[in-house]
């Protein structure tokens, strides 16, 4: 931990000068290289891979995004305030709403945050981060791309067939007699985990193999890292997923007694299955997230990464734990107490490595240049929001306060402000960080700095009201509730409704500047770590000459130029 | 039988969480504050210098960092130090509550607290009372009190009304021992005010104890999803100040009055037993079959996987409260729970339908034939 993880002296090919960055395109970038439909929907290109699962992401997130609106406008009372406008009995509009927060919340996690960084955003920089050409299996790669849209396929038809009212958890008994769509949905799970374990492997592969001279494991940039061990968990837990929602699939179909215990299945066999994958996907979702945040503080504090090494062994290590605390979903199932205790011991080693992550970042920060523009902004909302996430986190491993809020809304609020205001957050930072290398435009600073601060208190006043009514013992998954809740719910969907001007701002902002952005430099924002010496946007095959390996966390052989905005690499002599 | 709303609580809901009044309140609550204040400090520590470093070191493009040093010992084995110093106390307190919440003094008083969808029912093992929660009873009264139709106070009138025959009673002071079981998906049995909460699961039984601190009248939720009725799935815990006060009422509530006719009994155990969430009298569908014009009627049904056809009469009905998965009325969900009914209540249930609108359209049955 005391070594400093980018001695140049103990490695002469760090010590090889570093290209300077070619400011103007020699050729054409990987979007005006072909221009047919064909050369997309069939491209190789992780790029456009990249470009692609973004657009698929951010078009779910949509959907998910305006069912929380329903969600929360129906909350603003506890009478039925918007369901009557989709259904006539009383009983029906209960089951609307229901179905609701299950479609909210399956879309969010399975096809929104889980292939969110990873699958969107990793797609596009991971080669590049490693100076390669692509990934190590791009057909593979877009055959991922391919099961992920079957999966999304899955879940709009549900959406559009009446609907899901399981919860995304799929609990047993229930889900096994539910009369909803449930089998569509359990294909679309199964599906998507597909999606999720090829990326996986893709990467693991890519990281071990494709790594440029001189880049040993330890001058990695963390966000590769983080990339990394979220494949493991990917191609490690995703399978446990998959056997659970067949095995589902032919109780609901075969009557086979797994889980229903009116056919001799057991309920909490169920919950186990479950979160033995669904707490790794939990990292799944957040390890990523704090890879680009450890991008962003860094390139634009302009200043060395704070305790490289232990950051890339907390990932690591995150990634280990993560599959032997699954149990402290369940404090409440009737498990053993022998099991609670051990799994809430176990709860707090996963605790500690993201808790010391969060004061590397802010010595990073410490005596650093810090540019305050919208991605940093969007990291420093991380940090804050993560930390509320992370410490939140804490009452609910204590195992007598979990008792107590378990199946509450501090537990809704805990995991959105993990979820959202960190995993969301930080992926729509790395897209502000990454978005003048994807589309060779620069964005609104103005809007963009706006656009942040909407999100960053809407997200607040969403979600700190649902800490207290939760703690006051409001359960959640609740379509109507008792008065005294009323006046927290009423402020929760105010945040809701800032939270999504703020998203409407981005995606206006973000989609004017592909038609009037100003040409984005090759290196705007003064990074040290490959995608930054190549141009923006790139070329088909990344680079235009096989890049060395460079210290990305080294910013002082940067020189800013103000006319053009870019950061110009000096060479050494 | 006293007035229970004038049995207000002494203990107030603070900031934070609901009035503690239950010998899990205190322990639960200290842990909580614990957390609370630690994760405060980490809190306000840490966005102090975020707001602080951003504030002084911020810089246009292209200044340079004052330094570029990125590990200092000492400050990390600190900090690595004190959040694992701490977060093993939390663990200790933690485990401590929690051992002591799964360890049940061997006297208490014993009650059975049995979900389906979406009641509760209390049985009582010093006598065998079944009890119910009454959720659509005291949804109406919330409901009619939001609409201005009922006052405060008309509303507390109502809602002591119902409690005389319903709800989760227990004495002040003695230790409670809640058996918790599910009779068809899961639920979960919670009340805030206590600071339990356990799963009712399907096929197993759980235990909740507490001891309650102070006469009141407390919430009791659901906190499992389970579907349709979930959030309604609400009822309320009345501790009373004696256990003598607590025997009477339990002698008087767990009683039928068997001078009444057969179909107002009927309509009692219709309300009492939950039977209401999921049949109508008055030939709206919920989720299973109206008792309106049903009796006399004939049943299409599948058997096992095959079609089948029966009309409705005394055995069918009895067939299907006893064994609700033997034959499945089409166009309904085969959920229909194994409620315990008594022989004499089924016999009322069956007189109460009987007195819904009788049906002579369908030929007999042919075991009845004879």
């Amino acid at each position: 931990m005391s070594q400093p993880p980018m001695d140049a002296h103990s490695d002469p090919q760090a010590l090889a000068p570093p290209v300077a960055a070619p400011v103007e395109a020699t050729g054409p970038s990987y979007l005006t290289v072909t221009k047919t439909i064909s050369s997309w929907a069939f491209t190789l290109d992780h790029k456009r891979i990249g470009v692609m699962y973004l657009i698929g992401v951010l078009f779910m997130f949509l959907i998910g995004g305006v069912i929380a609106m329903l969600i929360r406008t129906e909350l603003f009372s506890p009478l039925a305030l918007i369901t009557p406008l989709f259904a006539d009995t009383v009983e029906a509009q209960a089951d609307m709403y229901n179905k609701w927060f299950t479609t909210h919340g399956a879309i969010m996690v399975f096809l929104v945050i889980i292939p969110g960084v990873p699958a969107a955003l990793g797609n596009f920089v991971l080669p590049l981060l490693l100076g390669a050409k692509d990934v190590a299996f791009p057909k593979l790669n877009l055959g991922s791309f391919y099961l992920w849209l079957t999966g999304a396929v899955f879940f709009l038809y549900v959406l559009f067939t009446g609907g899901l009212d399981t919860g995304w958890t799929f609990y047993t008994p229930y889900s096994a007699e539910s009369g909803t769509a449930v089998i569509p949905a359990l294909m679309g799970v199964f599906v998507l985990g597909f999606s999720s374990i090829f990326t996986g492997l893709n990467f693991i592969v890519t990281i071990h193999k494709m790594r440029p001279p001189g880049m040993t494991w330890f001058k990695m940039p963390l966000f590769l890292w983080a990339t990394y061990a979220t494949a493991v968990m990917q191609v490690l837990a995703t399978p446990v997923i998959g056997i659970t929602v067949l095995l589902l699939i032919l109780e609901r179909t075969l009557g086979i007694g797994i889980f229903d215990p009116r056919n001799g299945g057991d309920p909490v066999l169920f919950q186990h299955f479950f979160w033995f994958y669904s707490h790794p996907a939990v990292y799944i979702m957040i390890v990523p997230p704090m890879g680009i945040v450890s991008e962003l503080i860094a390139v634009h504090s302009h200043k060395r990464i704070f305790g490289y090494t232990y950051i890339a062994f907390s990932s690591v290590a995150i990634a280990i734990f993560s599959f032997l605390v699954w149990g402290h979903h369940m404090f409440t199932s009737g498990q053993s107490t022998t099991m609670n205790i051990i799994f809430s011991g176990i709860t707090f080693t996963v605790g500690l490595p993201s808790a010391i992550k969060i004061f590397n970042w802010i010595a990073t920060m410490y005596k650093g240049a810090i540019t305050l523009n919208t991605a940093m902004l969007y990291g420093i909302s991380f940090i804050f929001l993560f930390t509320i996430g992370g410490l939140t986190g804490l009452f609910l491993a204590v195992l007598s306060i979990d008792t107590h809020l378990h199946d509450t809304y501090f537990v809704v609020a805990h995991f959105h402000y993990v979820m959202m205001g960190s995993g969301l957050v930080a992926f729509i930072g790395g897209l502000h960080h990454w978005w003048p290398k994807m589309t060779g435009k620069m964005f609104s600073e103005y809007w963009g700095r706006i656009a942040c601060g909407l999100v960053f208190v809407g997200f607040n006043i969403t979600f700190i009201p649902q800490f207290v009514m939760g703690s006051l013992g409001m359960p959640r998954r609740y379509y109507t509730y008792a008065d005294k809740f009323e006046g927290y719910h009423q402020l929760s969907t105010m945040g809701s409704y800032i939270m999504a001007v703020g998203f409407f701002l981005i995606a206006y902002y973000l989609i004017q500047s592909l038609v009037s952005g100003k040409k984005a430099p090759a290196n705007p924002w003064g990074g040290n770590s490959l995608e930054w010496h190549t141009t923006s946007p790139p070329p088909l095959l990344n680079f235009h000459e096989v890049p060395d390996a460079t210290d990305p966390y080294d910013f002082e052989n940067l020189e800013y130029d103000p006319v053009t905005g870019n950061y110009e690499t000096i060479k050494s002599a | 039988m006293i007035p229970l709303s004038t049995m207000l609580a002494q203990s107030k809901p603070t900031f934070w969480l609901p009035a503690p009044v239950s010998n899990f309140a205190g322990p639960v609550d200290s842990d909580f504050y614990f957390v609370y204040w630690v994760s405060m400090f980490f809190l306000v520590l840490i966005t102090a210098l975020l707001v602080y470093f951003m504030w002084k070191f911020r810089t246009p493009p292209g200044a340079r960092a004052q330094s570029q040093n990125d590990h200092h010992l000492m400050l990390e084995l600190v900090w690595t130090g004190i959040p694992l110093i701490l977060s093993l106390m939390m663990f200790w307190y933690g485990y401590r509550g929690y051992v002591a919440m799964q360890t049940a003094p061997s006297d208490g008083i014993s009650i059975i607290a049995e979900a389906q969808k979406w009641a509760w029912n209390f049985s009582y093992a010093s006598n065998g009372a079944v009890i119910p929660g009454m959720s659509d009873d005291f949804n109406d009264v919330r409901e009619k009190v939001r609409s201005g139709e009922f006052t405060a106070e008309q509303a507390a009138v109502v809602e002591d009304k119902i409690l005389e025959k319903a709800g989760l009673h227990v004495p002040m002071g003695v230790p409670i021992d809640i058996t918790v079981m599910a009779a068809d998906v899961l639920h979960a049995f919670f009340i805030p005010a206590f600071r339990v909460k356990k799963d009712c699961v399907p096929g197993r039984t759980g235990k909740v104890w507490f001891i309650a601190n102070e006469a009141g009248i407390y919430d009791l939720y659901c906190a499992e999803y389970c579907g349709q009725g979930h959030s309604r799935m609400h009822t309320k815990v009345v501790v009373h100040e004696t256990v003598e006060e607590y025997e009477k009422w339990l002698e008087i509530a767990g009683s039928y009055d068997e001078t009444l006719p057969f179909d107002q009994n009927g309509a009692i155990v219709w309300k009492r037993r939950g039977c209401i969430s999921c049949h109508s009298v008055d030939g709206s569908k919920k989720v299973g079959p109206s008792w309106k014009d049903l009796f006399g009627s004939m049943r299409k049904f599948t058997a096992i996987g095959r079609p089948g056809e029966l009309v409705a009469d005394e055995a069918y009905i009895e067939d299907s409260i006893r064994y609700p998965m033997n034959r499945i009325a089409d166009g309904y969900p085969p959920q229909m729970p194994v409620v315990k009914l008594t022989d004499k209540e089924i016999l009322w249930v069956i007189e109460y339908i009987k007195s819904l609108g009788q049906n002579s359209g369908g030929e007999q049955n042919p075991r009845k034939e004879n």
